[in-house]
Parts: C-alpha cells; structure tokens; sequence
C-alpha cells in the first residue's frame, strides 16, 4: 500500500515510453502528446508517493537505495519535461522517461523498507539536504551528457549531409550546445554544494568534515573533472562536439561514483542503514 | 433528373506553359466571367478555378454531354481563341470523377509542387468570387465545404505539405538546425544570382540583423544591398565578413575556390569556433570542398540541397498516399449525399416524419385514450392521419412538380433542412458553412 503512488507512477512513465516509441517509430504528430500527458501525471504521481514516504517515515526517505534510485527518477523527469517544454521537442521526453523507469525498474527489486531503528547520522536534517543536492548534480549531468550525445548524433548527420528522420526530430545544434552551456555550471554548482553539505554534515555528526571514504575521494575527482570542463567552457570557450564528448565522459565518471563506489568499494555510503557508519564509530 | 459535377480545365500535365498563360479567364476579380459561365444554357451552378497552374471551370448540369462543348466553346470566345486550338489540352470529368479531382486540387494533390498550400486558398478565392454574383447553389456549395473539410483532413493527417520542398527552404531548415533561432544571427550574400537572392530572401526575413552583400564590383554590392536593406562590403574585406557572418551564401562566377581551407580555418580561430553555415550555390564552386572538414563548418552546395529536396519530395508522394484514400472517403460521402438531392426519397422521408411524429404523440397520450370506444378511437386514428395528409399535400405536390426541375435541388436541399430530414442529411456538417449568398 505504502509504494501505490511509486506503482501508479511507474506505469505511467511505462506507458508514456510506449508513446514516445510510437513517435520514435511513427513520427506521427498524436503520440508525443499522449507520452507527454501521461509522463505529467506521472511525476504527479511521483511526487505524491514521495511525499507519501516522508509523512509515513516521519523523515525525508532518502534512506536506503530505493528512494535515491526514485528520487533521481524524479529529477530526471522534472528535468527532462522541463526541457522538452522550454525547447519545444518531444525528444527529450522520449528519451528521459524510459532512462527514468528503468531506474526505477531497478529501484522496484531493491528492498524499500526503511531499517528500525533508524541510525542517529541519519535522522538529520543533513541528510535531505546533502541527497538532494547530489541528486541534483547527478541529474543535470545526466541531463547534460543525453544532450552531448544528440550533439553528436546530430553533427554527424548534418556532417554527413543525411536529412532524415531523426535529423528532423533532433533539436538544433544551438539547443543541444546551450544545455551543455547552462548544464555544466549548474551541475558543478549542485556538486559542489552537494560535497560540501556532506563534509558538514559528517563534521557535525563524527567532529571530522573529510575521511577519504572511496565516495568522498571519487567525488573529489569527479569535482576537478568537472572544474576543468567548466573551465574550458567558461575561460577557454570550448563548445560544440568537444563540450560534448568531455560531457559524457565527465558523466560515467558521476555514474562511477554514484552507483559503483558503493556496489564495488563500499564505505559509510554504503545505504545500508544498520551498518551505515559504523566503520566510525 | 440528378444535377452532376461537371469539371473543365487544364493544367501543368495537360497543358505547355503558352497554353496555360493565355487561358486565365481575366476579369473575374469581380465574378463578370462566372457570370457568363452562369448564362450557358443547362449551366445551373459554376465557378472559375484560376491559378499560375491550372484554369478550370466546376460546375453543375443537368445534361453534361450537351454543356461541355458549350463550355468548351465560351472559354474560346472568353480568350479570343478557336475553341479547336484548345480542346486537345482539355480534361473534361463528370459526377464521381469530378468531384474527386476538386477534393485532390483543393487538397493539393494535383498541385505541380505536391501539397503546396496556396491552392486551397485561390479555390476559395473562385468559390467567394462566384458566392458573390450568386452562381453557387446547393450542390456547390457543398462540393465546397467539403472539399475544404477534406483538405483539412488532409493537413492534419498526413505530412503532405510538412517536409521542406525547395532549396530556399532546405537551406533556412538547415540553418536553423545547425545555429538555433536565426532572430539573432547575420546572412552574407557574395556574389549575385537568382537562386542565390531567392535563398538570401528567405533566409532574411528570418533575420532581424541586416544582410551583409560582397561583391567583386562594389556597386553591384551596393545595389543589391539596397534592395535587401542591407549593407555592402568589397571584396578585400572578405575575411572580416566571414568573420562576422553565421550564414554564407556564395554565388560568384569565378573560376577558381573564392574561400579556401586555410582562410577558412583562420576565420574560425577569429570567431572562437562559433559554427558557420556556408551555402555555395555557384559552378564551379566558390568554396574548396576541405572546407566541410573543419570542425563547426558545415558546407552544402547546391547538390546536396537539392539532394534534401528530392528526399523530401518523396517523402511528401509517400504522404499523398494516404491522403487519397482521405480523399476517396469523402468522395464516397458526398456522392452519398447527391443520391438524397432527387425528389423521391424526399418526399418519403418527408412523410415518414410526419407519420413518426403522429404515432409518437399518439402513444404518448393512449393512457387517457383507453377511456374511449372502439369507434371513438378510430375516429381519433383517422382524424390525426387526415391532418398529416393535408399539411403533406402542398409540399409534396409542389416537390413532385419542381423537384425535377432546373431549381429542384435547391427546393429538395431547402425541405431536407427545413424538416430536419435527418436520415437524409445527418453528415451536414453546419460548422463547415462559410454563408455563401444563395
């Protein structure tokens, strides 16, 4: 009962996949509209489930796996709508929506349920504070890296002088560089932030703010990856394919650490809630 | 007697372009020449169909066989030429025939360019100007709006008119796709030409900065910079232009590569790598080929363009496809409808109302009835259908007499709507109705 919102949501960013295949497919002008309602109501739907698990668990649920897996479902949906309006284009609804029931596909085969009692690190009001704000990187980076592949896809068909289909359903080359230009710095802000919450809220819980747990020294790198890419971009003037490219790798490199440091390297991430951050105790 | 469509004209498959320039029925503006269709014994209904393309007379008759020639013979007198001269170039199509082809021309789908979209509009232009001076009657007026409602159906349905099918349009779809919203963005012309303006003009009304034009001779530039409200360049300022420009369109007569790699890679470093759309239009080239390699520059010529317009074409005669199976449906709906417009199935429709009304209010009222003899009700019985029968007699008489007449269809069309004959006109699609005058 508590996960019907979760599941309404689920099936309905499945069906609005299925409406954008049909577009993908069809190129008609009836489906994209149809994926795009049904993914609104969707993240509707989202949202109210969890905000259903934060009443329900009496803090922000961000917890245990399942709840970042939704949460930056969620994002990616808000994001990629939100695109999909301000650049008119079904494309990046088409391409968000599936990313993000896929992630919650996952999410559905991971346990949900919250462990009792929960550890004291993480009844904090660090806690919503930090996730989110890393979340949030990671969906604008996501969000970036989608727009430097079409940038690729997009160039090489314009490149090699082929007018086709997916040349017309791509957006221009413009919009593709511009989610690059407004997409790195947000990231890099939310990254930042994101690091810096998480070393007060480890000062604030432990006494000390940095540990070189494998998360931290991976964020780390990932943070000078980004700084560089920012850099480039802002001072140097990069863009284009090369702002692309650097997107994508600077991307699996988020991944890496967002999803392989805890499966792989373990350390008081590791969103396991009784062990979470016994390592330090 | 059923009135049939009737449609004479000729068009770019039928008729050479000499022929297509004289036959342009001129003087209609004001409906003179629908009027004097209209005046052609056996003519009930007409209007002129005239465009770059096409000249074609629609109208209505009773008798087709004896009307074309007379047609035929107007049209001469119209233009001042021997009828005979013309005959050959004529199509001439009557009754299912020729409704289909008004509902393929409005839709477009005769059209020389497959799915232009001016078409619709100069039919409706015809069909206003013979509204004015009362030549359209019902038939007409139907065959009209649904051939405007088929057109539509045709638009939003099918992707006829959506992909890009000439050059000029190619190389603004193209330019916006490479540099986003060309509000902000700057054109240089070099050189001169029609196809190269053609494609300047477009391009410019998207723009809101002024063209750029460098020519070899600077009062050339000067001057076509003025028709563009632009500004002109010499040619020694090339570099400075190309670097300021976001679209370039060359079409010069040199013999050799105007642009070259090198100079190209010297822009880029100029313009930080902010991509650059070149569109070379001349033979032989103006700009080397090693341009396209450069990272951020994207060179077409004009094959390639054209190549994108023949894709496209045939993207659009893959469309049309499905847009005529559109236009046999609603062929098949109107000729339905014309079955209705003959006196009998009128008159029985209309009594099958009356008679549905009077059983109706009968068995409305039979609980107070039952009070009443045998005798009592076969009086009421007989009395109600006497009523029916006498308000019938005038209206049916008169039907029967005009119906087959030259005005028949509009008294037949008249009594269907009058008495919401609804079996009979339930597609009447109100909604559709542009208040012709008749």
């Amino acid at each position: 009962m508590d996960l019907i919102f979760f599941k309404i949501a689920l099936v309905l960013y499945l069906g609005a996949s299925l409406g954008y295949l049909a577009f993908l497919l069809k190129a008609g002008a009836h489906e994209a509209p149809l994926g795009f309602w049904c993914a609104l109501s969707g993240f509707a739907a989202h949202t109210l489930s969890i905000l259903h698990r934060a009443i329900f668990s009496g803090f922000f649920p961000l917890a245990t796996s399942f709840d970042a897996l939704s949460f930056f479902a969620w994002f990616i949906v808000g994001l990629f709508l939100l695109v999909g309006v301000r650049h008119p284009s079904p494309i990046f609804g088409a391409i968000g929506i599936p990313i993000a029931a896929c992630l919650m596909l996952v999410g559905t085969t991971l346990s949900y349920q919250i462990k009792e009692p929960v550890v004291p690190v993480l009844r904090s009001w660090w806690l919503p504070i930090h996730v989110v704000l890393a979340i949030a990187g990671n969906a604008v980076f996501t969000l970036t890296a989608i727009g430097g592949l079409m940038y690729i896809v997009q160039e090489r068909l314009i490149k090699t002088k082929r007018i086709g289909r997916f040349y017309k359903l791509l957006p221009s080359l413009d919009t593709l560089d511009a989610i690059n230009r407004q997409g790195l710095p947000l990231g890099f802000f939310f990254l930042t932030l994101g690091i810096i919450s998480g070393a007060l809220w480890a000062g604030s819980v432990w006494g000390f703010y940095w540990s070189w747990d494998p998360k931290e020294t991976w964020s780390l790198i990932t943070w000078f990856v980004y700084a560089v890419m920012v850099h480039q971009r802002v001072v140097l003037g990069w863009r284009g394919k090369r702002a692309a490219m650097l997107a994508i790798v600077g991307f699996c490199l988020v991944m890496f650490t967002f999803l392989g440091v805890n499966a792989l390297l373990g350390g008081h991430h590791a969103f396991d809630g009784s062990r979470m951050g016994a390592g330090r105790l | 007697m059923n009135a049939a469509v009737l449609v004479i004209g000729l068009n770019h498959v039928t008729a050479p372009v000499e022929i297509r320039e004289k036959i342009t029925f001129p003087g209609d503006h004001d409906g003179k020449v629908t009027r004097r269709i209209m005046n052609i014994e056996g003519v009930e209904e007409a209007m002129i169909l005239s465009t770059c393309n096409r000249a074609e007379i629609i109208a209505m008759t009773d008798d087709a066989k004896a009307v074309a020639p007379r047609i035929v013979d107007s049209v001469g007198e119209i233009h001042g030429v021997e009828p005979g001269s013309i005959r050959d170039y004529l199509y001439i199509k009557e009754g299912g025939e020729a409704v289909r082809h008004v509902f393929r021309v409005s839709a477009s789908l005769d059209s020389m360019v497959l799915g232009e979209p001016q078409i619709l509009g100069q039919v409706k232009d015809g069909y206003r100007r013979a509204a004015n001076v009362h030549a359209t009657g019902p038939i007409l007026n139907r065959l009209m709006h649904r051939a405007f409602f088929t057109a539509k159906r045709v638009r939003n349905e099918t992707g006829v008119g959506i992909a890009a099918v000439s050059v000029a349009y190619v190389a603004v779809e193209l330019a916006q796709k490479i540099l986003g919203d060309l509000r902000d963005k700057s054109v240089l012309l070099i050189g001169a030409g029609e196809m190269a303006e053609l494609a300047a003009r477009h391009l410019v009304s998207h723009v809101e900065r002024p063209l750029l034009v460098v020519n070899r001779t600077f009062e050339t530039a000067c001057t076509l910079a003025g028709q563009f409200r632009g500004s002109a360049a010499a040619m020694d300022r090339l570099e400075d232009s190309l670097a300021g420009a976001d679209v370039v369109i060359t079409s010069t007569g040199s013999c050799e590569a105007l642009i070259t790699t090198q100079q190209v890679k010297r822009v880029m470093r100029r313009r930080r790598y902010r991509p650059i759309f070149l569109i070379d239009i001349a033979i032989p080239r103006d700009i080397e080929s090693g341009v396209h390699d450069i990272d951020g520059v994207y060179l077409y010529n004009i094959d390639d363009l054209q190549a994108v317009v023949e894709e496209n074409m045939g993207e659009r005669r893959q469309e049309a496809l499905r847009a005529e199976t559109i236009v046999a449906e609603e062929v098949e709906k109107f000729l339905n409808w014309t079955r209705t417009l003959d006196s009998a199935p009128t008159i029985i429709a209309f009594r099958e109302k009356l008679e549905a009304i009077r059983a109706g209010e009968l068995a409305r009222i039979n609980g107070k009835l039952a009070e009443l003899t045998p005798e009592e009700r076969d009086a009421v019985e007989m009395i109600t259908r006497s009523i029916i029968n006498k308000i019938a007699h005038d209206p049916i008489s008169f039907l029967k007499k005009y119906g087959a007449r030259s005005k028949g269809n509009t008294y037949l069309d008249i009594t269907q709507k009058l008495f919401n004959l609804n079996g009979l006109t339930e597609e009447y699609e109100a909604k559709d109705q542009e208040s012709p005058d008749t």
